[in-house]
């Protein structure tokens, strides 16, 4: 029992260690974000602004159209999730249960793909989404998204589909149940873990983005969170950085709740139920 | 259609009623969704992108652009430069992407343990993902900052000396930066193995522990033969990300100090969007397609055998 | 780019259907990208097009944000798509390239005669390519070293003027008697060491770029090119004058080592004593002073900021009239004080508010004769040459790693291999 509790105690130092490495970058957005810039400018900063402020924020909102700009990554993020998952997992389902030539071919090339520079594909990118008039579009963003996070959520649900069993399908299909029946009631909630993560992927990928939003959006009304941050960014890397961080800081925390909700699924274990019954 | 109509190929891993059913001409419209805009906005343009490599393309609308053969890709092969910019991508990749990985696997089979504030907890770790990378970039110039930067404070306070100049330092430069890497894509890694130990039949792992099997030999023969497609494919996919990346850098050391940090991709984006050589740079990219391809079938070939062991 | 155009019209007849004209009647509008950054600035901005759009309603101008920090690859992609905004804010180095490329107007026959007039010869310069103006140079600013006054007192070093600067030996002199232990004469942000280094080097009189009687520009790294290296390579390694380890720093990065006593002066832009005067702590004391000076007096390389309008543009010559209402004297002069930079007009250069001695507004505005086109921004494959012959070279020279006759031989050397693929 005492090694037990050793290794228990074990586990959350190094589980600390991993969360102080991971997360101390957050902090220190926020110990930037609440300083005023007399202290930014100071040779010994300290964790704990020694006189917190909220002008940065104050400032920030003032100077951009903040709010404007994340409720349109929000749609962007959310409709890149949705649309991601849906078009990703049926495909991803006969790549993996129809091992061809032609399938295998497909997951290389949407691999391959992802390893040529994306700033020669960008222009070509453009001019095709020029002709479909999905320039300065909010949905001709979300379709390039889709696109970008298309070969992770291949990748990862085509491995998910392989690790449950076809057995189980099987078992599906003596029982008389239909092919999509099956589909759906058997091996799409399996396949949640799998699901959950490629979403959260694709909604992060899309929140993310910065240079595509930067290029096909013109309006000032369309544009997006990253690319409204950088505006705190002036020549030579001059840096309004207190705004900044505040901006910054709380840009971060949308992904970080999207995934505290999310985490459940990605982790809920239906597969060992379902592997009992 | 009729090719795909036909029977699979025999091999071990497909067999069952439920894989030929499977097998139907159904299967295309299961690929369609995802395949119409990948086509058109992806291998289209990307297509387009390789074609490129063939001619001088260059910026603006003065010249015309001539088909040049190869000549591209023979002036790449005398271009030291581009050659050691390419050694540099491949320590980069392999020094983000291997500790990156390891990393990974330690915090998700840590978040997959039932501790106490685990929802916070892994909330917490995928804070560097879903910071834009700008802001990433920012962050890690401040960390690394001479004067005030938090590591040559923390160094001071530890009584290690001070003052290193991590990002402008000649030697510490590239180590400098590849840890930005590996905390960057630490997240994403860990939430896909994280997802694929979800796969792994606790049946087996307790019936393993009450044989008495350790840890390291439960992970050996329970965990790992499930985990390893996830694994393989998110290794790929980081290889070819971390080959791919340059923006991270770009921010932090713009490929200095004495081109220590210069990535290839960088290179290619410099060629193409600075010196406005579309053609040249489209040969780098060429260059980059070509190893990676060669790099993703040696993982291909494991991941089959890995998919025949199961 | 005609071929490319014609191999995707296949692709394009494929994916879409056909683009119909865009018919615009009513009020023309017109989008001004601006990069305008300092809060004052934008509100200048804005406050300027606003106060246009109200008095002239047949042509719109709608504002929009735009970045320094991607703005050359979102123009680039924009020009290449035929989507780029109409009126454009960037800096003259910038601006070769896609004059080169011809997506910006020639502006020679469109922008009224005050607006030419008002403005220096030697100004125009920068955006002129090929003797056709691509822009209208209306904001620049010289580099100058902002100074804990304190630091200055108690060393009892000379106070330079713009009348009697520092030399370059001098300012060495100097900033060895003002460092100590853990504390420098001087920090020197080296991000970018090639524009700072060629910029400062006309004071010496060093050009590097020599164009011959064949029209062919080359690299020539003569004595009065090594004046400013030296200084700055010798205060690193040798008086330790310098610390090494901002070489690779921004300017912004260097401003809490000069407010907490650590360096004593940093070699800055105009612009930077913005953050100065915001950040600096209570009853910290600062001041401008001139750059040091050398053979040819206290001339440096700029590279002003710019407006340009798109070659693609159906409605230019609008374009060139709210150009030129933007920079009427009286609103150049707002839009220099918002930027903390210098106006180039010379009837906005004489302002009052540009010659107090508050915030050293005075000694900056001294130094605006003294400006010249940066050399050789506009060298075909200037570009590649910094990026990949000049910026290593020149860090690992300041750093010590290499010497001065290597640097000499790099630069002119495979300097000149890159320069002579532009020129063929």
């Amino acid at each position: 029992m005492r090694a037990r509790r050793t290794a228990r105690a074990g586990q959350y130092a190094a589980l600390l260690g991993y969360l102080l490495f991971l997360a101390f970058p957050l902090l220190w957005l926020l110990s930037t974000a609440l300083k005023p810039p007399r202290e930014l400018g100071s040779l010994h900063p300290t964790w704990i602004p020694r006189h917190p402020t909220l002008a940065n924020v104050r400032e920030a909102f003032a100077e951009q159209p903040l709010a404007h700009a994340a409720l349109n990554s929000l749609l962007v993020a959310l409709a890149t999730a949705v649309v991601a998952v849906l078009i990703a997992t049926p495909a991803a389902y006969a790549l993996a249960r129809r091992r061809t030539r032609l399938t295998r071919a497909a997951t290389g090339w949407v691999v391959v793909s992802q390893a040529f520079p994306f700033v020669l594909v960008i222009i070509p990118l453009f001019l095709v989404l020029k002709n479909l008039r999905l320039i300065d579009s909010l949905a001709g963003l979300v379709l390039v998204y889709t696109v970008w996070a298309l070969p992770f959520a291949l990748w990862m649900l085509t491995g998910h589909v392989r690790s449950v069993p076809a057995e189980l399908e099987e078992a599906a299909a003596v029982d008389g149940a239909g092919r999509l029946r099956t589909l759906v009631s058997v091996t799409a909630p399996l396949l949640a873990p799998g699901i959950a993560a490629t979403a959260l992927f694709a909604f992060v990928t899309a929140w993310n983005e910065f240079f595509f939003a930067l290029v096909l959006l013109k309006s000032p009304g369309k544009q997006t969170l990253p690319v409204v941050l950088t505006h705190f960014i002036g020549a030579e890397g001059m840096a309004d950085l207190g705004p900044l961080a505040a901006a910054a800081f709380l840009a971060t925390l949308p992904s970080v709740a999207v995934f505290a909700l999310v985490q459940r699924r990605i982790t809920s274990g239906l597969l060992a139920g379902a592997v009992k019954s | 259609m009729t090719a795909v109509a036909e029977a699979p190929p025999a091999r071990p891993g497909a067999r069952g009623p439920a894989r030929r059913q499977g097998a139907g001409p159904g299967a295309w419209f299961l690929v369609l969704p995802a395949l119409v805009p990948v086509l058109v906005l992806s291998v289209g343009p990307l297509l387009y992108g390789i074609l490129l490599a063939f001619t001088d393309a260059q910026s603006g609308r003065t010249t015309a652009t001539r088909w040049i053969g190869a000549l591209n890709f023979r002036d790449l092969l005398h271009d030291t430069l581009f050659w050691e910019s390419f050694r540099i991508g491949l320590v980069w990749a392999a020094g983000v992407t291997v500790p990156q990985f390891l990393l990974a696997l330690g915090l998700a089979l840590l978040l997959d343990q039932d501790l106490r504030l685990r929802g916070f907890a892994r909330a917490l770790a995928i804070v560097p993902w879903a910071m834009p990378e700008v802001v990433v970039g920012i962050m890690w110039r401040l960390v690394y900052h001479p004067d005030v930067g938090v590591l040559n404070e923390t160094l001071r306070d530890l009584g290690l000396g001070g003052g290193r100049d991590w990002l402008s330092g000649l030697a510490t430069a590239l180590p400098a930066v590849i840890v930005v890497g590996v905390w960057a894509g630490l997240p994403q890694t860990t939430v896909a193995l994280l997802a694929g130990l979800q796969n792994v039949p606790r049946e087996l792992h307790e019936a393993a522990a009450v044989d008495g099997a350790g840890a390291w030999r439960r992970f050996r023969a329970v965990t790992w033969p499930t985990l390893r497609p996830v694994a393989l494919a998110i290794t790929a996919l980081n290889l070819i990300w971390n080959l791919n990346s340059f923006a991270l850098v770009y921010v932090l050391t713009s490929g200095g100090p004495g081109g220590r940090t210069r990535l290839p991709m960088l290179f290619a984006y410099e060629e193409a969007f600075r010196y406005g050589q579309f053609g040249y740079a489209a040969a780098m990219g060429c260059v980059l397609v070509a190893v990676v391809a060669v790099l993703l079938a040696v993982f291909l070939a494991g991941r089959l055998r890995g998919g025949a062991e199961t | 780019m005609r071929t490319r155009a014609t191999a995707l019209v296949v692709l394009l007849l494929l994916l879409a259907g056909c683009t119909a004209p865009d018919h615009r009647d009513g009020p023309v509008t017109l989008r001004f990208q601006s990069l305008a950054w300092q809060q004052e600035s934008v509100t200048a901005t804005k406050d300027l097009v606003k106060e246009w759009n109200t008095t002239h309603p047949d042509v719109k101008i709608e504002y929009v944000q735009g970045s320094w920090d991607s703005v050359h690859d979102q123009l680039l992609t924009a020009f290449e798509g035929g989507e780029a905004p109409d009126i454009i804010h960037d800096a003259s180095d910038d601006l070769a390239d896609f004059a080169h490329g011809g997506y910006l107007a020639d502006l020679t026959a469109l922008l009224p005669a005050r607006l030419k007039a008002g403005i220096p010869r030697g100004t125009w310069d920068t955006a002129t390519f090929d003797n056709r103006v691509y822009g209208v140079p209306f904001l620049q600013e010289p580099r100058v070293l902002i100074a804990d006054s304190a630091r200055l007192r108690a060393a009892k070093v000379r106070i330079p003027t713009p009348e009697h600067p520092w030399s370059w030996p001098e300012f060495r002199e100097v900033t060895r008697a003002l460092s100590g232990p853990g504390r420098y004469g001087v920090a020197w942000p080296l991000k970018e060491p090639v524009s700072a280094t060629l910029n400062l080097s006309l004071s010496a009189g060093g050009h590097l770029f020599h164009r011959g009687a064949d029209g062919k520009v080359t690299v020539r790294f003569t004595e009065a090119d090594a004046v400013v290296p030296r200084t700055i390579h010798d205060q690193v390694t040798v008086d330790h004058s310098a610390p090494s380890a901002t070489l690779g720093s921004g300017g912004s990065d260097t401003l809490p080592g000069l407010f907490g006593g650590r360096y004593a002066m940093v070699p800055l832009g105009f612009s930077y004593r913005q953050q100065v005067a915001q950040q600096a702590p209570e009853g910290f004391r600062w001041q401008v002073l001139p750059a040091p000076a050398g053979a040819d007096g206290l001339t440096q390389g700029v590279s002003p900021q710019t407006l340009s309008v798109s070659a693609d543009c159906p409605h230019k010559e609008e374009a060139a009239r709210f150009l030129d209402f933007l920079l009427r004297p009286r609103n150049m002069v707002r839009l220099a004080l918002g930027d903390w930079m210098l106006p180039t007009g010379t009837e906005a250069l004489k302002d009052p508010a540009l010659h107090t001695a508050e915030d050293g507004w005075a000694t900056g505005t001294a130094l605006a004769g003294r400006l010249r086109p940066a050399p050789a921004q506009s060298v075909r494959g200037y570009a590649e040459w910094k990026d990949n012959v000049a910026t290593p070279a020149y860090q690992e020279y300041y750093s010590g790693a290499i010497g001065l006759t290597e640097l000499r031989e790099r630069l002119e050397k495979d300097g000149n291999l890159v320069l002579a693929r532009y020129q063929r």
